[in-house]
């Protein structure tokens, strides 16, 4: 090589290198046009409505402008948005009042979530293996539309089954209407800690089939049997508002609170008086209090009218529920149920909740009656300071739906034990915001039964246990990319409707499930009769119907700009009550709880419980989530078991020690965490990790108490009894590092027992 | 700052809308075990008695920003320093990352950047574009959402009037549904934050070492 050229040679070689080494490869990127007006650097605030949970909370959410990376007409580039920066609760909303929960806060990252699906996909290899292709929307709707039209074409339009998160909204009426309209079974929604035993309760007592809506703010003194009503249960943002004025809201009254479970709750740290009793008896001490308030004569037993009048032994006042009695059914000893009784009996107002572990036993409907017969003793219904029932819109007649109704579902462990044991078998299923596989107990064999589902459609938004076994998956958009909704079951004295439209710009190739049901629809051989085109115009039609909150603005439009409608439902509008009790008086009375599993061979209660971050698991691939220290153990990113000390001492367990935890149903192995707040015959642990497919951040990470469960149901509604399963435990190792604190050690122990 | 902790629930609403809106990047569950894990504000709990008769208590804690700071004067650099308004500020730009301040402070709410952070494509969206991020080898810490002061500080003067009281939300305080967390001017007699000071139930963290922390809480009363 010459002089001349290995000069030229460096030149470019230099040049090229020195080019390639410039900046960030975004830099690079094409800058697109931006699509939609935006003044850079000014926050703009929008509606919104959380999706988390039923309760219903308002949004507002704060929008800026970002830049976005895209791919146009095959051609990467960037782009300004307008993108949502963050989640708040709306300051007005009748429900949340300005609060937001932690899981609220954190839901803005479903939305950039990096995992999340971002077109149609088509299954590529064997089920279960996670292998996808690409598709068009168009190509997937036609795949979809075929596959109903050969079922209809075959006369077999009940062999199409759909299973849905649960909720009283719009959504969830589309897709019943949707069903119906096919002429398929109703959709089938199942929760792991639903509460279909407080809602047949509810009904009986008072002719309400809906979750109770509590005025914490009036109250005196508070009476919660296992409810966590500050974290995860009900309408805890409602609750917790309530809570803070109950507390100090009022100069020189400050309401009194008594929490009853055997299993401090992060509610129930917030109890003066925190009241252990067995598992599954908590029933009996509500009758047992009701018995001593009638004795003392503070409120005569027919004041409990049709409540009262359910129990066994009602109106001869409870004679099998003494205080001796209760003793030696609870565990609690008689003094203290008489003194329970008397701060029950003086405070006015007072009431009484029940939520949660008791309803989770065979008995569940009998504790849950026992305590509506003691609020209306107390005289705490419909009362300020008591319980309330939130008045509830009838969305079908709201939203002028026509058409046939779908005929009630199965329950999901119906479904599958058809599937298997060949009963009517489902030939396609639609799978809308639920994943039944890793929620329900293995003996209800799910998954199995999925599998055998010749053809399985998903509207989720990320690979999960359940959206996993699909052969085709509509990816919806997320919350502040579509039209929003929810009929708040409580957490409000007057009835609400929230809406909220679109905060931005779908960021993928997604579309909102709701408009894919009806272009479905409209595909379909024999068109379904279904009288909305999109899911705005279903919404559009109900507030129609409302009365407006402003002058010279329309409801819908007025809605629209507030994120909720709230006030007095018209005439004909409302859900009426159901007021013929089906159950007749003095039917129900204690029975033991069942527990599978036999106390030598098994001597632990199991108590897995709605992990304050994840739920039911549904919220573990946030990872704002994952690092939010747990309120009680401040664990971030793990598993853990809760064992009383001196059990742990018993069997030489320390913090962060493996154990191996089994049922006759299963056995996980997880990390020890050693507290003072649970009995010494119970180990708790948290539900929502565990996950085999569920994004980058859950993936692997820590164990699900589900794999535990014996599929005991309440007998009266067929409610999982998730609370009703026995274990045994044994230490299998030393702390391995799998359970990861973010403080020091608890008080038990030195600190440096187990590793930081 | 005063928070009421006979309203506290300890539900944590608080440490996620602090994340959200300062950009604290999350480290994950390997760094979170070696204690990297950053909260500018925590619930502590303190658990008291033996089953059955025990009882927790949740205490917020973030900075305390007190007047006689331990952190301020161990700052080689002038990172760590006192604004007019009384806060403890830190200058990023200015931190050369000794460290001295998180070892200086009493109440552990100083956390250090052992790396430069990042945000898996596309969660960068979620950023608050006023808050700036921080690089490897910075202390970082709760700033009472000065973005949010300063912001509504703006306001105030662009409409020609003061700020009023309770208008000035740091996002823990947005977010806390029973309203445990008050923020307000220490310096009004009248605002509700001096007002809930001057309550017999209130009390200092560790407030003998002299550090004057401006944070007031309220103890939970117990049931006569």
């Amino acid at each position: 090589m010459d002089r001349r050229s290995f000069i030229k040679l460096t030149a470019i070689t230099g040049t090229s290198a020195t080019l390639a080494g410039c900046g960030n490869p975004e830099n690079q990127l094409i800058r697109f046009i931006p699509a939609e007006d935006i003044v850079p650097g000014v926050a703009v605030w929008k509606p919104g409505v959380c999706p988390l949970c039923r309760a219903g909370c308002g949004l507002t959410v704060r929008v800026m402008d970002a830049d976005a990376e895209v791919v146009r007409d095959g051609q990467a580039g960037i782009v300004r948005i307008a993108a949502a920066k963050k989640l708040e609760g709306a300051p007005d909303h009748p429900v949340n009042r300005g609060g937001l929960c932690p899981r609220g806060q954190a839901a803005i990252q479903i939305t950039y979530h990096p995992d999340r699906i971002t077109q149609p996909l088509r299954r590529a290899g064997e089920r279960g293996q996670g292998r996808y292709e690409a598709v068009s929307w168009d190509g997937a709707l036609t795949e979809i539309v075929s596959r109903l039209d050969a079922l209809e074409g075959a006369g077999n339009q009940r062999a199409l089954a759909a299973v849905t998160q649960s909720g009283r909204g719009h959504r969830s009426a589309l897709i019943g209407r949707f069903l119906g309209a096919y002429g398929a079974p109703g959709p089938i929604a199942y929760e792991l800690f639903g509460d279909e035993v407080l809602r047949r309760a509810n009904g009986l007592s008072f002719g309400r089939q809906q979750l109770p809506t509590f005025d914490l703010a009036n109250a005196r003194y508070v009476l919660s049997l296992g409810a966590d009503f500050l974290g995860t249960w009900n309408s805890p943002v409602a609750q917790s508002v309530g809570y803070g004025r109950m507390r100090q809201g009022r100069p020189g009254l400050r309401g009194a609170f008594t929490q009853v479970e055997s299993r401090m709750s992060q509610t129930g740290a917030g109890a003066d008086e925190w009241v252990p009793v067995r598992p599954g008896t908590e029933g009996v001490l509500a009758l047992g209090l009701a018995n001593l308030i009638m004795a003392a004569q503070l409120h005569p037993a027919s004041a409990a009218g049709r409540a009262g009048a359910l129990i066994e032994g009602w109106n001869a006042g409870l004679a099998n529920y003494a205080p001796r009695e209760v003793e030696r059914i609870t565990g609690l000893a008689a003094a203290r149920v008489e003194r329970l009784a008397r701060q029950l009996g003086d405070a006015r107002p007072a009431v009484a909740m029940v939520g949660g572990p008791p309803l989770a036993h065979s008995n569940g409907l009998f504790t849950a009656l026992a305590v509506n017969a003691l609020n209306a003793l107390i005289g705490a219904v419909e009362q300020p300071g008591g319980m309330f029932f939130t008045p509830q819109l009838d969305v079908a007649t709201a939203s002028k739906a026509s058409g046939s109704v779908a005929s009630p579902a199965p329950t999901i462990d119906r479904l599958a034990a058809d599937g298997l044991s060949g009963g009517p078998a489902t030939q396609v299923l639609l799978v809308d915001g639920a994943n039944p596989v890793f929620t329900t107990p293995r003996a209800w064999r799910v998954r199995e039964a999925f599998e055998k589902i010749p053809y399985i459609a998903s509207f989720s938004s990320f690979l999960d246990e359940t959206s996993i076994l699909s052969d085709l998956i509509l990816p919806d958009h997320s919350f502040l990319e579509s039209w929003t909704e929810a009929l708040p079951e409580s957490g409000s004295m007057v009835a609400v409707a929230s809406v909220a439209p679109p905060v931005m710009r779908p960021l993928h190739q997604t579309r909102a499930t709701a408009d894919v049901l009806l272009e479905i629809g409209r595909r379909l051989r024999r068109p379904l009769d279904l009288p909305w085109q999109t899911f705005d115009e279903m919404l559009a039609a109900t507030f129609a119907g409302l009365p407006s909150a402003t002058a010279d603005v329309d409801a819908w439009t007025d809605a629209q700009a507030k994120g909720a409608w709230a006030g007095p439902l018209p005439a004909g509008l409302a859900v009426a009550g159901t007021a013929g009790a089906s159950a007749a008086p003095g039917t129900f009375a204690f029975t033991a709880p069942l527990f599978d599993g036999n106390a030598e061979q098994y001597p632990f209660y199991f108590l897995p419980y709605p992990s304050n971050a994840f739920l039911d698991g549904s919220l573990a691939h946030l990872p704002w989530l994952q690092e939010m220290p747990d309120p009680l153990s401040s664990a971030m990113w793990s598993s853990w078991v809760e064992i009383n000390p001196a059990t742990a001492e018993r069997l030489g367990i320390g913090t962060g020690d493996v154990v191996e935890v089994a049922s006759a149903h299963g056995a996980l192995r997880t990390a020890a965490v050693i507290t003072p707040g649970i009995a010494p015959d119970m180990v708790a642990m948290p539900a929502g990790q565990g996950h085999r497919t569920f994004t980058r951040y859950a993936s692997g990470r820590g164990e699900n108490p589900v794999e535990l469960l014996a599929p005991v149901t309440d007998a009266a509604t067929a409610a999982l009894a998730w609370a009703a399963t026995r274990v045994r435990m044994s230490r299998v190792g030393p702390p391995d590092g799998r359970l990861i604190l973010f403080a020091g050690g608890m008080r038990e122990h030195p600190a440096g027992e187990h590793q930081r | 700052m005063a928070a009421d902790l006979d309203r506290c629930t300890g539900c944590g609403a608080c440490v996620v809308a602090c994340h959200a809106e300062n950009n604290i990047s999350t480290v994950g569950a390997g760094q979170a075990a070696i204690g990297r894990a950053k909260h500018w504000l925590r619930v502590e709990r303190y658990w008291e008695g033996d089953f059955p008769n025990v009882g927790l208590k949740f205490v917020p804690v973030m900075c305390q920003q007190c007047d006689n700071a331990p952190c301020e004067p161990v700052c080689p650099t002038y990172a760590s320093h006192h604004t007019e308004d009384g806060l403890n500020a830190q200058v990023y730009n200015r931190c050369i990352g000794t460290r001295y301040c998180a070892n200086a402070c009493p109440y552990n709410v100083r956390f250090f950047d052992f790396f430069n952070p990042s945000w898996e494509k596309p969660l960068q969206l979620q950023l608050n574009p006023d808050v700036s991020l921080r690089e490897v080898g910075v202390m970082e810490k709760c700033t009472f959402c000065v973005q949010r002061i300063r912001g509504t500080q703006i306001q105030a003067k662009a409409e020609d009037r003061e700020v009023r009281d309770g208008e000035i939300q740091p996002a823990c305080v947005q977010s806390c549904g029973a309203r445990a967390l008050v923020f307000g001017d220490l310096a009004d007699p009248e605002s509700e934050v001096s007002r809930l000071s001057r309550s017999p139930r209130g009390s200092k963290l560790l407030e003998d070492l002299g550090t004057q922390p401006k944070v007031n809480y309220l103890s939970r009363q117990s049931q006569a």
